[in-house]
């Protein structure tokens, strides 16, 4: 990447905070989904509680970041990484934003499930989080870093979310049809599964955003995807 | 309208897909200075082409060359080829002025002959061509709309042209230029005396003339470059470092320097 600043600094000080306010959403949305998949996973109460509370924060940051964006594109007339860099932000913010949603919508569903004394195993679930939350991670570190190689790793790496939700699919299916008592659970795991797929599909727009910002190029329209078919939605 | 340009249409897209000028390893020296380094570029038929850079990256220096206005300082000379037509215009057997009529230029300050409006176009007709009297009145008609300065003139071709604004000066400029029906118009910074209203009415222009001339542009204003040109060549140092289409210069070169330089990062 380019190495000089610009000759007006407060173009560069606006830039460097567009970046900070992206840098800020993606650790708050990255504790939402954390906190979100720890709710669903270990029954944990108090963070279900804290992911929605941090929408409104993530909210006015996105507000921020777009005000601003606006206005350097206003004032400034960004030119090549520049301005690819501002058109990013704009379409990452939005990501972050819908992140930080699904992920507050599977910690108010966590509130709702009951577990107690069914044997359904939530392991499927468990490595869907973890990888889900490993890929925000890397895009999110990809974005601050300007890391043209890891948002590609994170762009191939959606293949395996998928698959994992294609699993899940089949898994909770397997559950409603051995015992119909397991059907209510079981909806509210398909759809904190299809969440956190949703995530996965954010967690790569992000990652096409920062390799055409650094790079200038789009990646491929077709992205890879695992098995899915019948179990969309 | 058609036919200004003496035939070149009518040869279609056979001729279209052919450069109007190729420039091929070219050097320029003032003196001993070496003010262009090997350049080849080529300015495409029917095309707007922008030359960017900063102040002495040799920009205007390869525009002077272009129509060997050069010619008219000692030390200064041109090695390599400038292919127009066919022949390479920087042999010494070409006619100077013939080529200046076929390649013509408009400078960054308007630079109207001190005489009326009618004559400022006739002036430069005349050394080219014998025009009967109505002829010549529809020559000067015929340019005066193209530039849309015909509205405001019409009723005082007679009045001295030093007598207009700024940007009608310029316009008259380009009016003149394309009254000797060039193949090539060359324009070095032509709006940066000119205020914003202006400055539109001759990109409107720009628009207008590339259907018929191939045009070379001079500007220090990069969104003029970006909402003018349709290639974009950015100089430093003597050298072209990169051209590319327009929309690819902007939103993503591939030099370093070419970056640096449009996003503002030079020191």
């Amino acid at each position: 990447m380019t190495e000089a600043t610009h000759t007006v600094k407060s173009y560069e000080q606006e830039l460097e905070h567009l970046r900070s306010l992206m840098a800020q959403m993606g650790g708050l949305v990255e504790r939402q989904t954390a906190q979100a998949v720890k709710a669903v996973v270990d029954g944990d109460e108090e963070a279900a509680i804290e992911a929605p509370e941090l929408d409104p924060e993530v909210d006015e940051l996105e507000r921020e970041a777009e005000a601003l964006a606006i206005r350097i594109l206003a004032l400034r007339s960004p030119m090549a990484v520049d301005l690819r860099t501002i058109v990013a932000a704009l379409k990452v913010t939005g990501d972050l934003e819908r992140i930080g949603d699904y992920a507050s919508s599977i910690a108010r569903r966590a509130m709702k499930l009951e577990m107690d004394g069914s044997t359904m195993s939530l392991v499927g679930l468990k490595n869907m989080g973890r990888l889900v939350q490993d890929n925000l991670r890397r895009a999110i570190d990809a974005l601050t870093e300007r890391d043209r190689d890891g948002a590609v790793a994170v762009w191939q790496a959606d293949t395996a979310v998928d698959e994992l939700y294609t699993a899940m699919f089949r898994e909770l299916v397997t559950y409603m049809m051995e015992d119909p008592r397991n059907i209510t659970a079981c909806i509210h795991l398909l759809f904190v599964a299809k969440n956190l797929e949703r995530i996965g599909d954010h967690t790569t727009n992000i990652a096409e955003r920062v390799y055409y910002a650094v790079t200038g190029e789009m990646l491929p329209a077709v992205r890879p995807r695992g098995g899915r078919g019948h179990t969309s939605t | 309208m058609i036919g200004l340009t003496n035939g070149q249409m009518a040869n279609g897209e056979a001729v279209a897909a052919k450069p109007a000028i190729s420039v091929k390893s070219l050097d320029f020296y003032y003196g001993d200075n070496k003010a262009l380094r090997n350049i080849t570029m080529d300015f495409p038929r029917r095309k707007v082409t922008g030359m960017i850079g900063p102040s002495g990256c040799g920009k205007s220096t390869l525009l002077r060359v272009l129509n060997r206005m050069y010619d008219l300082y000692p030390g200064q000379r041109a090695t390599g080829e400038v292919l127009f037509d066919g022949r390479n215009i920087i042999s010494q057997a070409v006619d100077v002025n013939r080529l200046r009529a076929r390649i013509g230029m408009v400078f960054q300050k308007p630079t109207p002959f001190p005489m009326s409006i009618y004559d400022n176009i006739a002036f430069g007709v005349k050394l080219h061509e014998k025009l009967s009297r109505s002829e010549m009145d529809g020559r000067v008609e015929d340019v005066l709309r193209r530039v849309a300065l015909w509205p405001e003139v019409k009723d005082r071709l007679k009045a001295s042209a030093t007598a207009l604004s700024g940007g009608q000066q310029q316009r008259l400029c380009i009016a003149r230029t394309i009254a000797t029906r060039p193949e090539i118009v060359l324009l070095d910074e032509p709006t940066s005396a000119l205020d914003p209203v202006s400055t539109a009415r001759i990109e409107e222009l720009l628009d207008e003339l590339k259907k018929e001339f191939t045009i070379a542009i001079v500007t220090h204003n990069m969104q003029q470059a970006a909402r003018c040109a349709d290639q974009v060549a950015f100089f430093y140092l003597g050298e072209l470092v990169e051209m590319d289409s327009t929309d690819r210069m902007f939103t993503a070169p591939k030099e370093t320097r070419t970056q640096d330089y449009i996003t503002g990062r030079f020191g």
